[in-house]
C-alpha cells in the first residue's frame, strides 16, 4: 500500500506535488527534494560554500520552502523557487558571518594556479567557476543560476547595481575564456560534478 | 549574438545539475527534519490544548457556575412543577437539572470544545 502510493507520488508532475504539499502531504515533499536536492546543493557550492555549508543551507531552504509551499503559485518551476530561497538564505548566512561585504572587492583573488593546474577543471563549470573572484561568482550563480535579475541580486547582496552589473560582466568574461576557448565543442558534454 | 547564445548555454550548464551520490541519504535527512518538526508541533498543539482545557475549566469551577446553576436548577424546578399542572410529561426537566453532575458534564465538554478549537487555531496558525 505504502509501495503503492510512492509510485503514484513518483510519476506527478511538481506542481501537483506542491498541491499535496500544501495539504500536509509530507511524502511528496520528499519527492521533490529527491528530484531537486542535488541541483539546489550543487547551486550553493557554485556559489562558494563549502560542501557541509551547502548541505546545511540547503536543508533549511527546503524546510522554509515547505512552510511556505502556499506561496509557490507555479510561476516558474519549482526548482527555480527553491533554489532563490536557498541562496537568499546562504547570502544571509554569509551577512551573520560577516563575509558579505567580502564580495563588494572589485577583484579579490581567485586560486588562479590551483585552476590552471587543473586540466579538467579548466572544462567545466564549476571548476571554472573557481577561477572568479568571490563576488563574481556569487552575482554569476545568482543571476544565471537563480534567475535573479542584476537588480534582484543587487538587493539581495545589498550591493550597488553597478557593482553587481561590473561582477557579472567580468565573471562572464572569464567563464567565456574558460568554456568555451577553442569553440566550446567538448562544453555539453563534460559539466562538473558539483 | 553570440553573448546571447553564450548566456544561455549558461544558464543550461548551471540548470542541468548532475545528481549528487548522497542525494537519497540528503532527501532522507531533510524528511527526518520535516517529521520532526511535526512531532514536535502536534506535541505543542496537545500541550496547548490540554492547558487551555485547564484554564477554561477553572475559570468555570471558579466563576461559582454551580451555585448558579443549582439556583438555576431551582428556578427550573420551579417551572417544570407549574409545567408538571399543564402536562405530565414535563417530568424529564426536574431530573436533567437535579443535582451538581450537569455541571461537570458542561465542564467537561467545555474542556475538550476549547482544547478542540485551540488546537485547532494552532494548527491554522
Amino acid at each position: 500500500m505504502a509501495g503503492a502510493t510512492q509510485l503514484r507520488i513518483a510519476s506527478l508532475h511538481d506542481v501537483e506535488l506542491c498541491g499535496l504539499a500544501a495539504t500536509g502531504e509530507r511524502r511528496a515533499f520528499g519527492e521533490l527534494v529527491r528530484r531537486h536536492g542535488s541541483s539546489v546543493r550543487a547551486l550553493l557550492r557554485r556559489m562558494g560554500a563549502q560542501p557541509s555549508q551547502a548541505d546545511d543551507v540547503a536543508q533549511d531552504a527546503f524546510i522554509t520552502a515547505f512552510e511556505r509551499i502556499t506561496d509557490f503559485r507555479g510561476e516558474g518551476t519549482f526548482a527555480g523557487w527553491v533554489k532563490r530561497i536557498a541562496a537568499r538564505l546562504y547570502l544571509k548566512r554569509l551577512q551573520r558571518e560577516r563575509r558579505l561585504g567580502e564580495l563588494a572587492a572589485e577583484s579579490a583573488p581567485a586560486d588562479e594556479g590551483q585552476v590552471a593546474a587543473d586540466a579538467e577543471a579548466a572544462i567545466d563549470l564549476d571548476g571554472a567557476l573557481k577561477a572568479l573572484a568571490p563576488g563574481e561568482r556569487v552575482c554569476v550563480t545568482l543571476c544565471f543560476g537563480t534567475g535573479l535579475s542584476h537588480a534582484e541580486a543587487a538587493e539581495a547582496l545589498n550591493l550597488p547595481l553597478g557593482t553587481v552589473k561590473s561582477h557579472v560582466k567580468r565573471g562572464l568574461d572569464k567563464l567565456r575564456a574558460r568554456l568555451a576557448p577553442a569553440g566550446g565543442a567538448s562544453l555539453e558534454g563534460r559539466r562538473g560534478n558539483g | 549574438m553570440a553573448e546571447v547564445d553564450f548566456e544561455r548555454r549558461l544558464e543550461r550548464l548551471f540548470a542541468d545539475a548532475p545528481e549528487l551520490p548522497d542525494a537519497a541519504a540528503f532527501a532522507g535527512r531533510v524528511e527526518r527534519r520535516l517529521n520532526t518538526g511535526w512531532t514536535a508541533r502536534r506535541w505543542l498543539i496537545g500541550a496547548a490544548g490540554v492547558g487551555g482545557g485547564i484554564i477554561g475549566a477553572s475559570q468555570i469551577v471558579m466563576s461559582n457556575l454551580v451555585q448558579r446553576v443549582e439556583s438555576a436548577g431551582d428556578s427550573a424546578k420551579v417551572l417544570s412543577a407549574g409545567l408538571t399542572q399543564i402536562t405530565p410529561r414535563a417530568e424529564w426537566l426536574t431530573s436533567l437539572y437535579s443535582g451538581g453532575a450537569v455541571v461537570w458534564i458542561a465542564s467537561a465538554l467545555a474542556i475538550v470544545a476549547m482544547g478542540f478549537a485551540l488546537s485547532r487555531v494552532i494548527e491554522e496558525l
